[in-house]
């Protein structure tokens, strides 16, 4: 038997390695899962009619790079496929009576945990597929089969199990600390461009309750002054719920089960808060994942929105000031797939870029058929695995960037940030600056006569944004010392090995 | 032999075509009724319809895909095309269902017939081709894959020679015997092998979509039929 230690380390909890019985385990949870929920159906029929035509390789951008039987989409869903007719249909059934030698076995199932973390589900090549096959939700379905026996990244678990039963979010921010850096951010808009914005706490009865990627509390000072910005010229009403402020849902990259607990956590929240609608922030999984509150939470739950549909809304209804000029460097967009692939958020960056840049450029493909950052899935959090994100899997997607000449990259979302940063840094991109579409917003909005001098005296929009995110960083430390006893190193610690995951 | 021919003809095609209509009318009706229950239990029962509609359009009309893969898109719609209409729009073959039930339809005169088989039996080859040379293909390919194909194409080759008597190296009721029984032979396999993509392909696209309604609560279902309602993460 192979050793899993050795070759999944990254992905395979410890408690696993004393696990025996993984193929049956397996099949219990395939059968529980075609019994309560509907995969049934797809895996049905695409295995009756799967033509086995080859076409989708052509779409993947990993079997585009490595040339791969194990990369060929279809021979991955086949992995799955196989184990369901075999052991979930009566010609399967019959086919092995007649000596069709398939067993699953537990090297059987090590192969589909590599397999099925190659993939990031975002969905590509289902649209060079004649039959429309959706190998983003066999690898949805297959790793949380494989979750229900424990393969499955640790970074994803232990992020999971921070949110859910640790602190309450996946980069283990206490709720002390997340005020502190309100409050900092709201200092640093005062000071850089003498507004007075606010970062309003448990506002009961606000419109919107907002869930950014918790991580950009850390990370992305300046996609949140750009979002708070936004809500203070509009007139929002807004709120960030100390219950809950994480929108970050890993479950939906490795199991329904979790996805529905964090997906039915934000709803608590809102509704606790009186609050009408999720605003989700910059955050491609985390939007996605929040379109799936109706399907866990039925109709009458609160409606879904996403920060840029906010933005592009206010705009189009002019209101939205901005200053007369625009951002000179060149600017493209990377679609991040959880919200494009389907179509479903294409057009509003666009309209906000092209009112805020001069110089935006497209990359090609974009929209629905942008390449993945390469990083989708949840495997941007696996660091052990970086030099495959980026060498492999990113590599069309630097190609994509390369060939614009943009200075700025806008990515809104932070896995896809944090992904296409370590593209950049790992096949010389240098000269690009990965950022959020509110950090650009942030520099051309115009607050009005109210802002006094420090639109037109102060520092450059660059140089406030660099000292912007260095100050970010001293907060956080100061916020780390300012909290009490044994939470905040708890804290640290947890972000030191978290936010690699987000 | 001429015997063997009608029984061929007869019994067996009856028996053939009323496996096929009643196969594939399975399928369609278990997928229906299976798509229908799934949206019925789905906590979300909000579907994009105009989108699911343009993907299976542009799929059952695949000019758009031409632009992606040029050589192999249209070696496979001018096939699909091919296989479709000849079988159902040969004179010879009107003339048998007029005879047995006496309906009919108009039929394509025979020379386009004749273009229509040689262009199926020259894109069968080229698909056979394309199966066992692009490298992605024939990795994925079943052993079923190519036997599927050329089960396809033998009923096309031997009734281009049925109707070519003087290009026939062997003798007409042989090679009539072998053309309908293979014709035959794929009425049969259409539900019982990926064939079934004939009726099952106008829905895959709202399939995929239905695909990811979930019903309510259907995590914690799951959980609790695993009996990990407590376990912590
Ligand atoms: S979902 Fe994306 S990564 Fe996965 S096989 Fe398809 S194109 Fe490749
Ligand atoms: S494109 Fe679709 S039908 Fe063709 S091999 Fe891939 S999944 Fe199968
Ligand atoms: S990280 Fe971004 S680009 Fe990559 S799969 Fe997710 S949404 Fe897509």
């Amino acid at each position: 038997m192979t050793d899993p230690k050795a070759k999944f380390g990254y992905y395979v909890e410890k408690r696993t390695l004393e696990a025996t019985d993984r193929p049956r385990r397996f099949l219990e949870a395939f059968a529980a899962v075609l019994e309560h929920s509907s995969y049934h159906l797809p895996l049905d029929v695409y295995s009756r009619a799967g033509a086995r035509c080859g076409q989708c390789a052509a779409d993947c951008q990993l079997y585009q790079s490595t040339g791969e039987d194990r990369d060929i989409p279809c021979h991955r869903s086949e992995l799955l496929m196989r184990i369901y007719r075999r052991y979930f249909t009566p010609a399967g059934a019959l086919a092995a009576r007649l000596g069709d030698g398939f067993v699953l076995t537990d090297e059987y199932l090590d192969g589909m945990g590599e397999a099925y973390y190659r993939c990031t589900a975002c969905r590509r090549c289902k649209l060079t597929c004649p039959l429309g096959i959706d190998h983003g939700l066999i690898t949805h379905l297959a790793r949380w089969l494989l979750a229900e026996i424990d393969v499955v990244p640790k970074a994803l678990v232990v992020a999971t199990r921070e949110q859910l039963e640790g602190v309450g979010n996946t980069s283990a921010i206490p709720v002390p600390a997340l005020k502190d850096t309100c409050e900092f951010l709201e200092e640093e808009l005062q000071e850089n461009f003498n507004v007075e914005v606010k970062f309003p706490i448990d506002v009961e009865g606000a419109e919107y309750v907002f869930f950014p990627a918790v991580s950009d509390y850390l990370l992305e000072p300046d996609t949140l002054m750009g979002n708070a910005a936004v809500m203070h010229v509009t007139g929002g009403s807004w709120t960030i719920g100390t219950g809950n402020y994480d929108g970050i849902n890993y479950g939906l990259f490795y199991s329904d089960r979790m996805m529905e607990r964090i997906v039915k956590n934000e709803v608590a929240e809102v509704r606790r808060l009186k609050g009408r609608k999720i605003l989700i922030g910059e955050c491609g999984h985390a939007t996605r994942s929040a379109w799936f509150v109706p399907t866990f939470c039925g109709p009458d739950a609160p409606e879904v929105v996403n920060f840029m549909q906010y933005t592009a809304k206010a705009l189009r209804e002019g209101r939205l000031p901005l200053k007369r000029d625009k951002i000179a460097e060149r600017v493209t967009y990377h679609d991040p797939c959880n919200i494009a692939r389907a179509g479903r958020i294409t057009e509003e960056p666009r309209e906000i870029l092209r009112a805020i840049c001069s110089d935006f450029v497209e990359m090609t493909p974009n929209r629905t058929e942008n390449y993945c950052c390469g990083g989708g899935g949840g495997t941007v959090s696996v660091d052990e695995i970086r030099a495959f994100r980026t060498g492999p899997m990113g590599r069309r997607k630097a190609e994509q960037i390369r060939a614009t000449g943009a200075t700025y990259l806008v990515a809104p979302c932070a896995n896809c940030k944090k992904q296409l940063r370590e593209i950049c840094e790992d096949n010389g991109l240098d000269q690009v600056q990965v950022v959020g579409l509110h950090d650009l917003v942030l520099k051309v909005l115009d607050f009005g006569a109210a802002s006094g001098e420090a639109r037109d005296g102060g520092p450059a929009a660059d140089e406030v944004s660099r000292l912007a995110k260095a100050d970010a960083r001293q907060s956080a430390e100061h916020v780390r010392r300012c909290t009490e006893g044994g939470e905040a190193p708890r804290w640290l610690g947890a972000t030191t090995e978290n936010t690699a995951g987000i | 032999m001429q015997a063997w021919i009608e029984w061929a003809r007869g019994p067996v095609f009856i028996f053939s075509f009323s496996f096929m209509v009643l196969g594939l009318a399975r399928h369609v009706a278990l997928t229906v009724w299976e798509a229908g229950r799934t949206m019925r239990r789905a906590g979300d029962r909000s579907l994009p319809l105009v989108a699911i509609g343009r993907a299976t359009l542009k799929w059952l009309f695949p000019a758009g895909a031409i632009a992606r893969n040029a050589l192999f898109s249209s070696t496979s719609v001018l096939f699909h095309a091919a296989i479709l209409v000849v079988p159902i729009f040969l004179a010879g073959h009107i003339a048998l269902w007029t005879r047995a039930f006496g309906i009919g339809w108009p039929a394509i005169p025979n020379g386009v017939a004749d273009v229509l088989t040689l262009l199926a039996i020259v894109t069968a080859v080229a698909l056979a081709v394309q199966r066992l040379t692009a490298r992605a293909t024939r990795a994925i390919s079943r052993p079923s894959d190519h036997l599927v194909l050329l089960a396809v194409a033998l009923p096309f080759a031997t009734g281009f020679l049925t109707m070519h008597p003087a290009l026939n190296p062997f003798s007409f009721e042989s090679t009539m015997l072998l053309h309908v029984m293979s014709g035959n032979l794929v009425l049969v396999l259409m539900p019982l092998t990926k064939l079934s993509h004939a009726v099952l392909l106008p829905g895959t696209q709202l399939i995929s979509k239905v695909g990811w309604h979930w019903p309510l609560d259907s995590g914690s279902r799951v959980g609790a039929a695993l009996g990990k309602e407590a376990e912590r993460v």
